[in-house]
């Protein structure tokens, strides 16, 4: 399996742990992802409630990309794949706005063709390598780790666009966290937004959402799971700034799989993690 | 928008929302007298809620039915008493253009469309907040941050500037050094789509 790796802005430049075990993970699940170059910025969720022609056309420019490749994209950041896959369905579906931000393109020599699918490291993991061979690869499973998952906003709502999971209850990122013996646990307010889209607004609020959700996972789990850089990065820098203590070490999702897969914390590069995530490997049985 | 302004003009009273004392010295529409907010039809504009439905996602702000439920499950609302998608709402059917468009009250939605699944009519909050930030900026209000954000991607590609050190510090994991931006190209779609004027920023920036 190939996959155009779409990086996005903030994982390659701020969590190089997050890409490191997401291609240290790949190799281990036999996924080839190959880089694409000349993609930059998604548009960000932002740029849509600006301007819906230049959001649609930045997606494209993108999208046109992995199309040249012969590949479906894989992005990391839950902001990047709706930012993508809303664009991609939708240019799919409607003619008339295929033909307008293709005129733009034109002007970059770009031309959509509606030829590939855009997917989450998430969803790629669930559909395309699938739960069942997922778990004959675990070799070093955790035994009573608790796991708070952190799904985040963008990888499951707008629902009716993305249609992925449930909106309000989702589950599947919770059966990918399981597959590694670990426990998914259940907690307050599970689905509530990270809070980082308010943050150049407002900085003090985003840290208060953040803070709070850490506050109440920290009654039932041992450490938090995320599959987007900027909800990462939320409960990180929110912790790392009020002092919280004790700690809750926030982990990528692929450096949890990673691990029950027996790659090495050096290779899922959790040395970069900046509150202590070691204790998870206390919790391995081999 | 001619509006209708004479003496002796109708006042509405509204019931307050919490915000009262926290911000005594505002003297903005609407205007604050105690514990009332003052709604003034004056600064009302009745076309504005037509004018919104057009844009795609805002077409069923009119089903509002006030119940709150958008609120009630809200991140922001939870923590910034002013900021109510059920306010904004009613406000944006109201026609209260200064109020809506002037200020972060717009900006501060996070966008993680909690009231978009949970709308029992379907309204989509987020999307009549998303295509009022859309009329906003199209007067000339777009939020200073996302301002600079656009400016960011129009000169850099991404929204951060890439140095040597960020690849050095990826080459030490065995990271390939980041990807071009592509950012020439992103630069000539802003251009086509008029995207640096409706949002003034400036693109011959150097990244």
């Amino acid at each position: 399996m190939k996959y155009a790796l779409f990086l996005g802005c903030t994982t390659p430049v701020r969590l190089n742990g997050y890409e490191a075990s997401t291609r240290k993970l790949a190799e281990a699940v036999g996924v080839e992802l190959v880089d694409m170059s000349g993609a930059g910025c998604c548009g960000t969720p932002s740029m849509e409630s600006i301007d819906h022609t230049t959001a649609l056309a930045v997606a494209a420019r993108n999208i046109c990309i992995a199309e040249e490749m012969g590949m479906d994209i894989v992005t990391l950041c839950n902001g990047c794949y709706e930012v993508l896959s809303k664009a991609n369905d939708f240019l799919k579906q409607d003619a008339d706005a295929r033909e307008e931000v293709n005129k733009i393109l034109a002007e970059v020599k770009r031309q959509f063709k509606g030829t590939v699918k855009v997917k989450h490291l998430v969803k790629m993991l669930i559909e395309d390598v699938g739960l069942a061979n997922l778990r004959t690869l675990v070799k070093k499973p955790f035994d009573g780790l608790r796991v708070a998952v952190h799904t985040g906003c963008h990888l499951i709502r707008p629902s009716d666009i993305l249609k992925f999971d449930d909106p309000i209850r989702p589950e599947l990122m919770e059966k990918l966290v399981e597959i590694t013996g670990a426990q998914a646990v259940p907690y307050p307010d599970k689905t509530e937004c990270c809070g980082s889209p308010t943050l150049a607004v407002r900085e003090n609020v985003a840290p208060q959402i953040a803070l709070a959700k850490v506050r109440r996972v920290k009654r039932y789990a041992d450490i938090m799971v995320t599959s987007c850089p900027f909800c990462y990065l939320m409960y990180e820098m929110s912790q790392l700034s009020a002092e919280e203590s004790p700690y809750v070490p926030v982990v990528h999702l692929p450096q949890l799989l990673g691990l029950a897969m027996g790659l090495s914390y050096d290779d899922l590069a959790l040395g970069e993690n900046r509150i202590d995530p070691s204790k998870m490997t206390e919790f391995q049985t081999k | 928008m001619p509006r209708k302004s004479k003496k002796g003009v109708r006042e509405t009273k509204a019931r307050s929302t919490k915000t009262q004392g926290r911000n005594p010295a505002s003297e903005e529409s609407p205007s604050k007298k105690g514990s009332e907010t003052i709604l003034r039809m004056a600064d009302m504009d009745p076309n504005l809620k037509y004018e919104l439905s057009k844009i795609p996602g805002a077409e069923k702000l009119l089903l509002c039915l006030q119940c709150g439920t958008c609120t009630g499950d809200c991140p922001v609302s939870k923590r910034v008493p002013e900021f109510s998608p059920r306010a904004i709402a009613k406000m944006a059917a109201l026609g209260m253009r200064e109020a809506l468009f002037t200020g972060d009250l717009l900006w501060l939605c996070a966008q993680c469309y909690t009231c978009y699944e949970e709308c029992p009519e379907n309204v989509k909050p987020s999307e009549i907040i998303s295509a009022l930030r859309k009329m906003a900026v199209k007067e000339g209000h777009i939020h200073p941050a996302y301002r600079s954000q656009m400016e960011l991607i129009g000169t850099l590609g991404r929204l951060y500037e890439v140095s040597e050190i960020h690849n050095e510090m990826r080459a030490d994991l065995g990271l390939p050094p980041v990807p071009d931006s592509g950012v020439d190209e992103v630069k000539k779609i802003m251009k086509r789509t008029g995207l640096d004027k409706l949002t003034q920023i400036d693109l011959s920036k150097e990244g």
